[in-house]
């Protein structure tokens, strides 16, 4: 039982199915990586968007803190020129939550009516409840939620 | 989308060859003779992962693809060890693994909206802390050297430990996720170190605290450390401020520290650690006699069946203590040397990659915290008994998650991987429709 050709064959073997195993989930997990990592928020949309012609024209809307985000309550931001929300010090509504992208949202007006719009974030924007996807208008008593933090949309 | 599922079936067809090239190697060593008996074994095996592979295309098509092949690669190295070492107790762990896949099938059929879960979330702590506390109660406790982790209700003893552990991790998740916030908001900085609130800091004392009489009353460090340490990867994702890890690490420390001096048992085993050689043939032999049969198995291994166990002709001297639960990580390294030993630690590393990748995506707090503390409490606990058996942190009676023999610990760490599964359907079944229905302008509704 010194040398056994056949335990041995079926150990390397063993060893060899392992290894190759493992290296095709962790290749595909390296690429889930690449992948997650790709998508970067639409930057150039959103400056073009804030610095249009039509942006002055809205009734009064306000974006009113309800809870979470380190914001106080009741805290109020005038629509006007379009509002980005998000964890960055560039953010126009800087929040604290830990579910939040750097510019996660923003809201702005065109043609007198007020829009917001998810700007590619990680974790989503929910509106009135239901997942928010790409752009919709805004009307009255509209609740806005971002991570943990959650918005009232107020418009006169 | 049925293409994860068709890789996970990929997956499985490596497993059930590796399966049955450990049990072919095992026979010819101890019958001299190669039978058909280990494809017998490895077509089963491939049946019962078959079936709940097709449970899983249909009732949730879009879940992480590797998790479940990656377990069953586990378990798969754990019964070829187990056959290895006696025939009787693989058969034991064989059921238990069908008995284990069944209670996976029942919670994934039951738990669809996982949220329920964070509606109960007192009573599932209740009845976690009661399932770490049940060893010490007079009847049904069982203490095995020392420390007290399992239970015994007439013919049948388990470890509630294991099924406490995601109970805990369930309340936390549901509690953190409600809480992180006046956690980050009220915390200031102290000679360059973030602090969380002084009335926050109320749930971390009393965590830390749990954690202290967890060690007094049930003894067992590595249990303590497992809980400890998954409640930090829990606050740490939930805040995202490092120092709390340092501050709670500094707690476990000092309080770990305080009950080793004090507590008898504990402090044996932690002497047991810093020096196995006072006594080597009583205390010390167990994890020094681990030591040399990892040292033994050199680069790769001495192969299955191959390694010495007991002293030819006296089955009952055992060289490698208790070598089907707490040891078993010697063995693999002993019969497949360093590359089998990384091997194994590879895979738990990719089933913890697959893990936090479940959080990353998942949409909702809960969700999140949820699939990161049954990553983080599945990782510690290999860390914790692989740590003990190479002689990182003092040896404990944890359980190898998958390998070791033990019907509690396969089938709640099923359990866990049900949970997992569920919380990976919905994340990216939601990604695939945010990615499709990017163009409708319309919100979708509420999606359930």
């Amino acid at each position: 039982m010194a040398y056994d050709p056949l335990s041995t064959a079926l150990k390397f073997g063993f060893l060899a199915v392992l290894f190759l195993f493992l290296l095709v989930i962790a290749r595909s997990a390296f690429r889930d990586l690449r992948r997650t990592a790709a998508p970067a928020p639409d930057a150039t949309g959103f400056h073009a968007a804030v610095a249009g012609p039509e942006v002055q024209r809205g009734n009064d809307a306000w974006l009113i803190a309800e809870r979470g985000g380190g914001l106080t309550r009741d805290e109020r931001f005038d629509l006007i020129g379009g509002l980005s929300i998000g964890r960055s010090k560039d953010a126009d509504v800087q929040i604290d939550d830990r579910y939040a992208s750097s510019i996660h949202a923003r809201l702005f007006t065109r043609e007198g009516r007020h829009w917001v719009e998810d700007m590619n974030s990680t974790n989503g924007t929910t509106l009135n409840g239901a997942a928010l996807n790409g752009e919709a208008e805004l009307v009255d008593g509209d609740t806005i939620q971002i991570g943990d933090t959650v918005f009232r949309f107020e418009a006169s | 989308m049925t293409r994860a599922r068709n890789r996970e079936l990929l997956a499985l067809i490596p497993v059930a060859m590796l399966l049955t090239a450990g049990f072919a190697a095992v026979f010819a060593q101890e019958n001299s003779k190669l039978g058909n008996l280990s494809l017998t074994y490895g077509a089963y095996f491939f049946a019962v992962c078959l079936a709940t592979h097709i449970y899983l295309r249909i009732r949730l098509p879009n879940a992480d693809p590797y998790l479940f092949p990656l377990m069953a690669l586990l378990t798969a190295f754990g019964l070829v060890m187990i056959y290895r070492i006696d025939e009787s107790l693989a058969r034991d762990q064989a059921n238990w693994f069908v008995f284990g896949l069944i209670l996976f099938a029942l919670t994934i059929q039951f738990l669809r909206d996982y949220e329920v879960l964070e509606r109960y979330r007192y009573i599932i702590a209740t009845v976690g802390i009661l399932l770490l506390l049940a060893p010490r109660l007079p009847g049904i406790g069982e203490q095995v050297n020392g420390a007290y982790l399992g239970v015994k209700l007439g013919p049948i003893s388990f470890q509630p430990a294991e099924f406490a552990k995601i109970a805990i991790v369930i309340f936390l998740a549901s509690y953190l996720r409600e809480n992180r916030e006046v956690l980050i908001v009220g915390a200031r900085r102290v000679l360059g170190v973030t602090l969380p609130p002084i009335k926050h800091f109320g749930p971390m004392l009393v965590v830390w605290g749990a954690t202290m009489l967890l060690l007094v009353f049930i003894r067992d460090l590595g249990s303590s450390l497992m809980f400890f340490a998954a409640f930090l990867a829990l606050l740490y994702v939930a805040t995202g401020r490092f120092s709390f890890v340092v501050i709670g690490m500094a707690l476990f420390l000092v309080g770990a520290w305080f009950i080793v001096t004090t507590v008898p048992h504990v402090h044996d085993r932690v002497e047991v650690w810093l020096h196995p050689y006072r006594d080597p043939t009583e205390s010390g032999y167990q994890i020094l006699q681990s030591i040399f049969a990892q040292a033994d198995g050199g680069l790769f291994g001495k192969g299955f069946g191959q390694g010495m166990i007991s002293i030819p002709g006296h089955p009952n001297s055992a060289l490698l203590p208790a070598a089907e639960t707490d040891t078993i990580y010697s063995l693999v390294v002993n019969e497949l040397g360093l590359f089998g030993a990384c091997g194994l630690i590879a895979t738990y590393l990719l089933i913890t990659a697959r893990g936090f990748k479940v959080a990353l995506l998942a949409n909702d707090g809960f969700s999140k915290l949820l699939a990161t503390g049954l990553t983080a409490v599945f990782a510690i606990q290999a860390f914790v008994i692989i740590g003990g058996v190479t002689r990182v942190i003092p040896l404990t009676g944890v359980t190898l998650p998958f390998v070791s023999y033990g019907g509690s610990s396969i089938v709640a760490n099923f359990v866990l991987l049900a949970l997992l599964l569920l919380i990976s359907n919905r994340a990216r079944r939601e990604a695939e429709e945010g990615a499709t229905s990017s163009e409708r302008p319309e919100p979708l509704g509420a999606l359930s």
